[in-house]
């Protein structure tokens, strides 16, 4: 009796075809999240006092202004998330990303709560949800509420620059392949300094391996600043049961006194960007 | 925000015109879609009416009745309606001419204006709801205004008295109204209620079996109603509220309460709303055609208001894609207002102490 009740299914599905083969598509609607210090720094890395440092007498310090911070100013190591060993920057490119962590404070976009482009939005320490829809996705993140509306066609070429840039899905069997194009070159892949060009392409490849896990690919293709492609990949965990809810990081109201504290008519603190502008 | 009292002559100046107008037009024939009695909406792969798509709510209805006589009832005829929407359009096809190059330069110290109209997309019809045209988003009470009990009324006139002018309060962003530093966008466009302001008047819906995603153009928030839940403890109050909502029949009917408190004044050039952070807001979005989501809401809140108040929107259907509205990310207006403010404190200081020299 089963074995009938099976041929019949299988009979029709293999009449409904193309219906079968859009249902069958998987879901990824979900809370997900990585579990890993990319954030810090795509490549492996070992834990330091510090993201940013300074000459001691002894060997390299926390930089001043982190000092008190303490062992929350530290960086935890980590294996690294960019396939086949370091990053294939260009000589150039490579004295800039140099420069860049050497001037962390100042530079990463994070600390002013910019929006985290692609793919560093995926594994800032910060859950994000899929609400996958018949036509299209839409990816929010907790992080500075940033947001992606995905659709499944291609929409055709940026109308410009964005810090999210533009985004369209398309499913290669049950891999989940996103491809995003115009994003600005102000964004960065991590605390470390590295960084693109506005020319990248990231193609995100995404599949469920397991009920709850998903296996992420990211690769970026951007001839301006790399030698070649390159792929980084990371597995995304859902959050179950009463996790399973994003909650709210709008940091924006909480980078005023960085930003603007020393327009104040009665400055309070004595931030770095009022150092620069007396 | 000088544009606010910029945009308050013009609205008055086209009432005026409008007006004068008014008995010599022709009745243009409106002609409105017309949905068979026996449609039903779309359906999701899982079964929910599917809102999936991008809607505008860009109209020239405001949230209150403000029009004067003979337009200040709750419904207009086509004829009332085209006059003021030629009014409108009259209004924006001579802000769009181009400037006489022989124009003398502004005098100096004179407001030029925040921007001109290229920057609007207030749309160039008023809403039509049911079928018919209306005057104003409020719906009950009867008169088309919010009925603010007398010391809120008092809050928002406060309030909005320290935006601009003489009494601005201009000595740190946190002063400033939420629009300006970039942390929801203006007014109340992210809601709730989602009321439209002077562009930007997008919401991208998501559907799931137990969520649904509302992106708002502005700025880029996603409202996350979560469908058959509870809301979240009494202290955690996220900017836009907590959603939660249920399927009635074709309709969601979403539930809004824990407010952020600093999220009271809602500050647009269309509207100026205050709403306490005790306010419950009950939203019911209903597909009554495949061009539009009819969208109702009742806003509670005994503190602000002597009564619960009623307003009735159409979000209609866009083809065109919601682009990145990114604000924090290039916000030079806010840190400009304050160093204005600074620049005319230091000056004040010159002048005093160079009359106490003199």
């Amino acid at each position: 009796m089963n074995r009938a009740i099976a041929v019949a299914v299988s009979l029709l599905v293999g009449t409904l075809g193309l219906a079968s083969e859009e249902i069958e598509k998987p879901n990824l609607s979900g809370v997900w999240q990585v579990l890993n210090t990319a954030n810090y720094n795509i490549e492996a890395h070992m834990a330091q006092a510090s993201m940013q440092l300074m000459e001691g007498p002894f060997g390299p310090l926390p930089a001043r202004e982190l000092v008190p911070l303490g062992a929350v100013g530290a960086v935890p190591s980590g294996l690294g998330v960019v396939e086949g060993g370091a990053l294939p920057y260009q000589e150039w490119a490579l004295a800039q990303r140099n420069e860049n962590r050497a001037n962390w404070l100042d530079r990463d976009p994070e600390i002013k709560c910019f929006l985290p482009g692609v793919p560093r939005a995926t594994y800032m320490p910060f859950p994000f949800q899929i609400f996958q829809g018949d036509s299209g996705m839409l990816i929010a993140y907790e992080y500075a509420g940033a947001t992606r509306n995905i659709p499944f066609e291609d929409p055709g070429e940026p109308p410009a620059d964005a810090w999210m840039g533009q985004s369209w899905a398309r499913w290669e069997d049950d891999v989940l392949v996103i491809t995003t194009t115009g994003q600005n070159d102000q964004t960065w892949f991590d605390r470390s300094g590295n960084f693109h060009s506005a020319q990248m392409t990231v193609v995100e490849r995404i599949r469920r391996i397991s009920p709850h896990h998903l296996d992420y690919q990211a690769e970026i293709r951007d001839e301006k600043v790399f030698t070649r492609a390159w792929s980084m990949r990371m597995t995304l965990y859902e959050r179950i049961g009463t996790d399973a809810q994003l909650g709210q990081f709008k940091c924006v109201e909480f980078v005023e006194e960085l930003l603007y504290g020393h327009l104040r008519k009665e400055p309070v603190s004595d931030t770095p960007l009022q150092q620069q502008q007396p | 925000m000088k544009i606010l009292k910029w945009f308050g002559i013009v609205f008055a100046g086209l009432l005026l015109l409008a007006m004068l107008g008014y008995g010599f037009l022709e009745a243009t024939k409106r002609v409105e879609a017309t949905t068979p009695e026996d449609w039903t909406p779309p359906k999701t792969s899982f079964g929910h009416p599917s809102f999936e798509g991008v809607w505008s709510s860009a109209t020239l209805t405001t949230l209150e009745r403000l029009l004067p006589v003979p337009f200040n009832k709750l419904n207009l005829n086509k004829l009332e309606a085209d006059t003021i929407e030629r009014g409108f359009r009259r209004f924006f096809e001579g802000d769009q001419a181009p400037s006489d190059p022989n124009a003398p330069a502004p005098e100096a110290g004179e407001n030029v204006g925040g921007y001109n109209t290229f920057w609007m997309d207030p749309g160039e019809r008023l809403m039509v709801v049911n079928g018919t045209i209306r005057s104003s988003i409020v719906v009950q009470p009867s008169d088309g205004m919010v009925p603010y009990r007398d010391h809120a009324r008092a809050l928002l006139d406060d309030y909005m008295s320290g935006v601009a002018g003489e009494k601005a309060r201009l000595d740190g962003p946190e002063q400033r109204p939420l629009g300006e530093r970039c942390i929801v966008g203006f007014g109340s466009t992210g809601g709730p209620p989602m009321l439209p302001v002077l562009y930007n008047n997008h919401y991208q819906f998501f559907q799931t079996p137990d969520h649904v995603a509302i992106l708002v153009e502005m700025n880029h928030d996603a409202r996350i109603v979560r469908l058959n839940s509870e809301h979240l403890a009494e202290h955690i109050t996220p900017w836009l509220g907590d959603s939660i909502g249920k399927w009635e029949g074709n309709t969601l009917v979403v539930e809004t309460t824990n407010f952020h408190p600093s999220q009271s004044f809602r500050l647009a050039i269309r509207h100026q709303l205050y709403m306490s952070p005790e306010a419950k807001v009950t939203e019911r979005f209903t597909r009554v055609a495949p061009q539009e989501i009819l969208y109702e809401f009742t806003v509670e809140d005994e503190t602000a208001y002597s009564e619960p108040w009623r307003g009735e929107m159409t979000l209609r259907k866009s083809n065109d894609p919601i682009y990145e509205y990114a604000c924090h990310e290039g916000n030079y207006s806010l840190p400009g207002i304050l160093a204005g403010a600074r620049y005319e404190e230091r000056k004040a200081q010159a002048l005093m102490q160079e009359q106490g020299a003199g």
